[in-house]
């Protein structure tokens, strides 16, 4: 005989019995006898189908007979039969609103199927989950490669650039025949290729403090793969004052980083780094440059991170800064906190809309016309100079390797860094012109110069780049 | 109608403050007659949802036939399962519905930023088609 235990509210149709014994060679049988002589138990376990209700779980010993032989289970009569409710709940209805897979998904999606972590129930969420990528970019470019082809249903991209051939290098996304079009449109075509089933949103802009709760507001989770202060400010504390994740990523030469900030109790980007680094002090990449194949390594932790998150699997990296040095092909990780002071996240947020982030991080605004400013002198205006024959000293400030990749004739070279214990060897009355790449570390080093005595300094405007486009274009670009 | 005693009310709301802001879960014993129960222990469970456990639980059966075992060992009876909602009234939920079961008195605690609000508990039907509201006494002091 098999003794069946009886939960407390069955009792009652039990004559109070809190384990039954019964005869059966299966569970079947024994639950047969079970109900033949307490009949009014019958609807408390099976519904009108004659099939165990829902909600019901058999356990034979302490093994749950789904993963015997079900009803079949054999009984051989010294076992200890219980009857154990499966309970769950929450303040959510997400699996019951989502429709099914449809057969074509499940043959392109067969591989994650398979894996129990994922399965049917995984797939789907990806299917329903919302992500909003912000740049479509070095990180961008295989954030939006996986995430299509993991069958994230809905993508938003938010990036305003065109496609240019000094991005081909790092942004896979993209291909030489998409040279000029919108990042969004190369993007979204890619992305559509790999999985027609997607839903792609473009926001052909930047993200700004006027936009950025209007456009993150529709999706679960933000993948942030901008590359510069301002708008890595904006997204965190949009991310913490709309409650999503904030799947980080950033890269600088060999080096890269990434967490997820603003989930759960974790930290938010503000509770490491507060306050922003002074302008100009952290190139960003078209200045400092960068391995090519680092945003793919990086883009796709962030995509990896994004997914965990959707199928609530493993463990992400919220509380942790994952480091990567590609030279060294080391992964190191930081342990981070949330800062119960954070001005956007702590116990007594000082932030709780979006402010002025250019102005945060320093940043002047940009107008459209060159300010008409003594000190400043720009391609053309150098060109007339230099075939005046005027004698002066044209100051070349950026790196040697730059330096070998293209220069103006007639330039000599003191890299930025060098400047300060170079300053003898150049003459304070002499009449000097700054250049660099694009103008920003020229003006650093007019400042200093400035700073240390020199009277006729002006920076060159645009820098070599400007030199290409409107002076001498077989000047190459980089 | 359903009394709860001061102890496993005391371990039941600090489980919630505990876990917020995720949802807790866990067992209720006791001792009833017909329909009425009282409390005289809670065990705390496991939260055992795979995902984001804001807004959902999940219980192992396992665990809730140990917390069985463990009561009729000491002559209890597993008459009830409370879980919190975070942030969020102690109403029970379609999701609540869907997943429950007859049998037991469901106490739904509210946490509100951290710090226990409101409780309610319901009886749930057969079908999980509704639960009515159970007239519940919890210590008020």
């Amino acid at each position: 005989m098999a003794k069946i235990l009886i939960p407390t509210a069955l009792r009652q149709f039990t004559e109070q019995s809190d384990a039954v014994e019964v005869s059966g060679a299966t569970v079947a049988e024994a639950l047969n006898a079970l109900t033949a002589r307490f009949p009014e138990i019958k609807k408390n376990l099976f519904n009108d189908q004659g099939k165990l209700r829902s909600f019901v779980n058999v356990y034979v010993n302490d093994e749950d007979i789904r993963y015997l032989d079900k009803s079949d289970t054999k009984l051989e009569g010294s076992e200890i039969v219980s009857i154990v409710p499966s309970i769950a709940g929450g303040t959510t209805a997400v699996e019951e609103q989502a429709p099914a897979l449809t057969n074509d998904e499940i043959a392109r999606f067969s591989r994650h199927l398979i894996l129990p972590e994922v399965g049917m129930q995984g797939q789907t969420k990806l299917k329903h989950a919302k992500v909003a990528m912000i740049g479509a970019g070095g990180l961008g470019a295989p954030l939006g490669l996986y995430l299509a082809a993991a069958g994230v249903g809905r993508i938003g991209l938010v990036d305003f650039d065109v496609v240019d051939v000094s991005n081909l290098q790092r942004q896979v996304i993209h291909g030489t025949s998409d040279i000029g079009r919108k990042k969004l449109d190369s993007a979204a075509d890619r992305m559509t290729d790999i999985n027609p089933n997607i839903r792609i949103d473009k926001f052909d802009t930047g993200l700004t403090s006027e936009n950025a709760l209007e456009i993150l507001r529709d999706y679960d989770i933000v993948v942030d793969g901008t590359d510069n202060f301002p708008t890595r400010y904006l997204v965190n504390d949009a991310c913490v004052i709309l409650k999503k994740p904030n799947v980080y990523g950033s890269i600088f030469r060999f080096e890269g980083q990434a967490t997820v900030f603003a989930y759960e109790d974790g930290p938010c980007y503000r509770c490491l780094y507060p306050e922003p680094p002074p302008p100009g002090l952290v190139p960003s990449c078209a200045e400092g440059g960068v391995l090519g194949i680092l945003p793919g390594v990086i883009g796709v932790i962030q995509a990896t991170e994004a997914v965990k998150i959707i199928l609530g699997i493993g463990e992400t990296l919220k509380g942790r800064l994952l480091l990567y040095d590609a030279l060294g092909m080391k992964f190191r990780e930081l342990k981070l906190r949330r800062d119960k002071d954070c001005p956007v996240c702590g116990d007594h947020p000082t932030v709780t809309k979006l402010i002025d982030y250019q102005q945060f991080c320093g940043i002047k605004p940009m107008s459209n016309e060159a300010p008409a400013v003594s000190g400043v002198i720009d391609a053309i205006e150098l060109k007339q100079k230099i075939d005046r024959g005027d004698k002066f000293v044209l100051l070349d400030v950026r790196e040697p390797h730059e330096y070998q990749i293209a220069r103006i004739p007639g330039s000599i070279l003191i890299p930025l860094g060098d400047l300060p214990k170079r300053l003898s060897e150049l003459d304070k009355n002499a009449d000097i012109v700054a250049q660099c790449k694009s103008g920003g570390r020229s003006q650093k080093a007019v400042d200093l110069l400035k700073q240390n005595g020199f009277q006729n300094v002006r920076n060159m405007t645009g820098g070599i780049t400007a030199w290409s486009d409107k002076v001498d274009p077989s000047v190459p670009k980089y | 109608m359903i009394e709860i005693e001061a102890n496993p009310w005391q371990t039941m709301v600090l489980h919630a403050e505990r876990l917020y802001p995720h949802e807790c879960c866990g067992a209720m014993l006791g001792h009833s007659q017909g329909a009425n129960k009282i409390v005289t222990e809670a065990v705390p469970l496991e939260n055992a949802y795979a995902g984001k456990q804001h807004d959902r639980y999940e219980l192992r059966p396992e665990d809730l036939l140990a917390a069985d075992k463990a009561a009729r060992a000491r002559g209890l009876d597993l008459i009830g399962i409370f879980h919190s909602h975070p942030d969020c009234d102690a109403y029970f939920s379609e999701t609540d519905l869907k997943n429950s079961c007859p049998w037991y008195s469901f106490v739904v605690l509210s946490i509100q930023n951290g710090k226990f609000d409101h409780a309610n508990s319901f009886l749930p039907d057969l079908d999980q088609t509704a639960a009515e509201p159970e007239e519940m006494i919890w210590p008020r002091s």
